[in-house]
């Protein structure tokens, strides 16, 4: 009998910890998503304030960005799911190996304004595997939590 | 409607009727409250004895909890992994419809945090070893209803939407007068199909690389004579590499001009030469009563229509 108590009182302590878990995700979850959407919006504002201040002929455009046609390039940013979630992987800029800095599409020298923008959306995919790491564990205590509901200790 | 970014990313709970009764029951055992509960429970007419000590929510230790990973896996070995039937969660619906009804105002305030609820989980573990009460926080909890952050619906400037549709509808209007210039006869007499117009853009043009033209054979002539007749008698060779050299500065410095300025006309030619605020329909109207507007359109012919 005492056994049975003992047990039940770890599971139920278990769950309890899930539970406790799971809000901790939630919020954490929530504030990555709401970091993601600032960085985001104020990217996308400095991308808007290149293309007013450069309007006219030499304006950045899709027009500008590599097509089919272009000479192929590696990508600069890979995601890398390991054991423990999905991480973001950087190469550095070089040239004679395939690594071109997409910067220079569209000028060779670029105003702040743009690559003060293209830090922001760096941040955006930095927050955006976060935000999918915190989902997983999200995921994960939901179906403990579930799985715990059913058995017969806790009733 | 657009949505806003979320203010509070807290999680709130709305305590149950269950939870309540709980904390009523047993809040002679409590050493100390978190501001939050004492507030919720005086709202609700529940009053604390006066030993219990008044906690700030900062002082409760909100770490995450550590899970057992193998003792959970061990206590979930032998459940089949079935598909998940719904939990039921609403076993005191009624209640909590009454329970709303009365205070359906002051609702947003009686809410728990994530503190508050990492003060009760460490309550009840305390609790149950001293053989007060055998009630689990998940037991509390499920009963509760859980409040999301959520993002505020803001409606949308109803003077900004105006403006955007005017500029829409503008710019469509733009697109279509461009689209049917050499379609629809009625438009076809505007300023920019004159021969006088068509005339006076080219001299621009004729201008412009006329005016490129000289300051290069200036800019020649300054280096093949002027520098001679400064610096005494130089050689025919030099005097004309001198003069090649400065030709091709000025020639570098104005072409840059002269692309500008010829990006510029064609961006002039491309976009229509009529004001922005008279729509298709007012120029149907002047195409059928040519005297009224006096201006080229006069010019048309009344079988054009």
């Amino acid at each position: 009998m005492t056994a049975g108590i003992t047990e039940k009182e770890t599971a139920g302590q278990l769950l309890d910890d899930l539970y406790l878990d799971m809000f901790h995700l939630i919020e954490e979850h929530t504030q990555c998503r709401i970091n993601l959407e600032r960085s985001n919006a104020s990217g996308a504002i400095l991308l808007a304030r290149t293309r007013f201040q450069h309007g006219g002929s030499n304006s950045v455009s899709t027009a500008q960005i590599p097509t089919e046609n272009s000479a192929e390039f590696n990508a600069l940013c890979r995601v890398v799911d390991s054991g423990d979630g999905i991480s973001i992987q950087r190469q550095a800029v070089d040239k004679s190996k395939g690594f071109v800095e997409p910067l220079h599409w569209f000028s060779v020298l670029p105003p702040m304004s743009l690559r003060n923008a293209v830090s922001k959306f760096k941040d955006c995919i930095e927050l955006v595997a976060e935000s999918t790491n915190l989902q997983r564990q999200l995921v994960d205590a939901l179906n403990w939590i579930a799985k715990l509901r059913q058995t017969a200790l806790l009733n | 409607m657009l949505k806003s970014t979320i203010v509070d990313a807290r999680v709130r709970l709305v305590p149950s009727k269950k939870m309540l009764d709980f904390l009523e029951a047993q809040k002679e055992h409590f050493q100390q409250v978190t501001e939050n509960v004492a507030k919720v429970m005086k709202q609700k007419g529940l009053t604390l004895p006066v030993s219990t000590k008044i906690i700030k929510d900062n002082e409760v230790v909100t770490k995450r909890p550590k899970i057992d990973q193998a003792l959970l896996k061990k206590i979930t070995e032998n459940i089949a992994n079935t598909p998940k039937k719904p939990v039921n969660d609403k076993p005191d619906f009624s209640e909590k419809d009454d329970e709303e009804n009365e205070e359906t105002t002051e609702q947003p305030k009686n809410v728990l945090y994530l503190s508050d609820l990492h003060w009760l989980s460490s309550t009840l573990v305390e609790l149950r070893s001293r053989d007060h009460c055998q009630v689990f926080l998940h037991q509390l909890i499920e009963s509760c209803e859980l409040i999301l952050p959520e993002n505020e619906m803001k409606p949308r400037n109803p003077e900004l939407e105006a403006r955007c549709q005017r500029l829409r509808a503008e710019q469509h209007n733009r697109d279509y007068l461009k689209m049917t210039k050499n379609v629809d006869a009625g438009l076809k007499n505007y300023p920019e199909d004159t021969i006088s117009y068509q005339i006076k853009s080219l001299n621009k043009q004729i201008i412009a690389v006329v005016q490129f033209i000289f300051s290069v054979a200036a800019g020649f002539t300054f280096g093949f004579f002027g520098v001679n007749l400064m610096v005494g008698p130089l050689p025919f060779g030099f005097r004309i590499l001198l003069g090649v050299i400065v030709a091709l500065i000025i020639a570098l410095a104005e072409m840059y001009f002269l692309a500008k300025k010829l990006h510029e006309y064609d961006e002039v030619l491309d976009a229509p030469k009529r004001k922005p605020q008279q729509p298709t329909p007012v120029k149907r109207k002047v195409v059928a009563q040519p005297p009224a507007e006096g201006s080229q359109v006069q010019k048309l012919k009344p079988h054009a229509d």
